[in-house]
């Protein structure tokens, strides 16, 4: 949405929006300096720093909007049934991969106990349509994508079992916090009115379902809409700055479950200086063209 | 024969240029290089990422 908007506008910073399909490939185009910023995994951010990357998480992408889906026909009733199941996850250095591992801690099963498989998230309904996978944890649309096509349904909602969910954050290289903090400040303030103006009606979200799908995600429209309301509160766009205990917990799971090579300090991986005041107005995106209330898409 | 040395020295330093382009450094970035030396458009910031929430 940030990007169709800054397009759409007269502002002085514009993105050139470069799409990937796993988190690997995104982490080595940062490394390499092939892209600027990007939404990654928080875990994944922490390690690139620890390792001497020059990056800082300036914001979230989201919060929730991740599910555990499992094969729609299998015995599976809660998370004890998942004991020798193979569940895809995107990534080693994903919260999902955290999350995964905390459930195991609390229902009191061995680490090995679930084999946890890395799979590129657009591939997670293929893999489990196929039988390849019992299941798998990740970020929408793909949880919506199996509920739709008749393979998967959702066993939890990360809204249900860790409110506040974060899987993505913005990172951006130091050189231009450094050298162009006020594009990084327009790209920053531009995510969050965004979000805020997701968040003021279901109206809203299914007009940012109907740009998303023909611009960025080339998903059809309908699974779109299905995430962004079914439930509403599927996919959160609030509460998007970086808080330090939402990030220490994360820290101290991953240390604790070896993910983590070692200990960072919160200001060491985050730079929260450009995080907008929550009373600042949304977007009237009546004046915007190329939305169905100016001209047509 | 100078000539001709400083010719062949001119066309091997551009065919071996344009083959670390092609091969080392890619096009599209190259391109981006340019847009961003000749173009008087708005400040570019690269953002990655994936289809997924």
């Amino acid at each position: 949405m940030t990007s169709w908007v800054t397009e759409h506008t007269e502002t002085t910073l514009s993105f050139d929006e470069r799409k990937f399909t796993d988190f690997a490939t995104v982490k080595e185009a940062l490394i390499a300096q092939r892209v600027d910023a990007v939404f990654m995994l928080a875990p994944m951010a922490m390690q690139l720093r620890a390792d001497g990357v020059p990056i800082k998480v300036v914001y979230l992408g989201h919060r929730d909007g991740t599910a555990l889906v499992v094969d729609k026909h299998a015995a599976i009733e809660d998370f004890g049934d998942l004991r020798d199941k193979r569940i895809a996850i995107p990534n080693r250095f994903a919260n999902q991969a955290i999350l995964m591992r905390r459930m195991m801690r609390d229902w009191e099963m061995a680490p090995d106990s679930i084999q946890l498989l890395e799979v590129p998230p657009p591939e997670h309904p293929a893999a489990l349509e196929s039988g390849s996978i019992d299941g798998f944890i990740v970020g929408e649309p793909f949880a919506a994508l199996a509920e739709l096509n008749g393979t998967g349904r959702v066993l939890y909602q990360t809204k249900d079992i860790w409110p506040n969910f974060i899987s993505c954050v913005l990172v951006v290289r130091e050189e231009w916090i450094d050298e162009e903090p006020q594009a990084v400040q327009e790209l920053v303030t531009g995510i969050a009115r965004s979000g805020m103006w997701l968040e003021s009606g279901l109206e809203q979200r299914m007009e940012a379902a109907e740009i998303a799908a023909e611009n960025f995600y080339y998903q059809p429209k309908e699974l779109l809409e299905h995430v962004l309301s079914k439930p509403p509160d599927r996919v959160k766009y609030s509460e998007l700055g970086p808080r330090r205990d939402d990030f220490e917990e994360i820290m101290e799971l991953a240390l604790e479950f070896g993910i983590l090579s070692r200990r960072i300090e919160f200001e060491e991986y985050v730079d929260d200086r450009f995080v907008p005041d929550a009373d600042q107005a949304g977007w009237d995106l009546e004046h915007l063209p190329g939305t169905r209330h100016g001209a047509v898409l | 024969m100078k000539l001709k040395v400083s010719l062949g020295v001119l066309v091997w330093t551009l065919l071996i240029s344009l083959a670390h382009i092609s091969l080392n450094i890619g096009w599209s970035n190259v391109g981006d290089v340019v847009r961003g030396m000749f173009s008087n458009a708005k400040t570019q910031l690269r953002v990655g990422y994936l289809p997924v929430t």
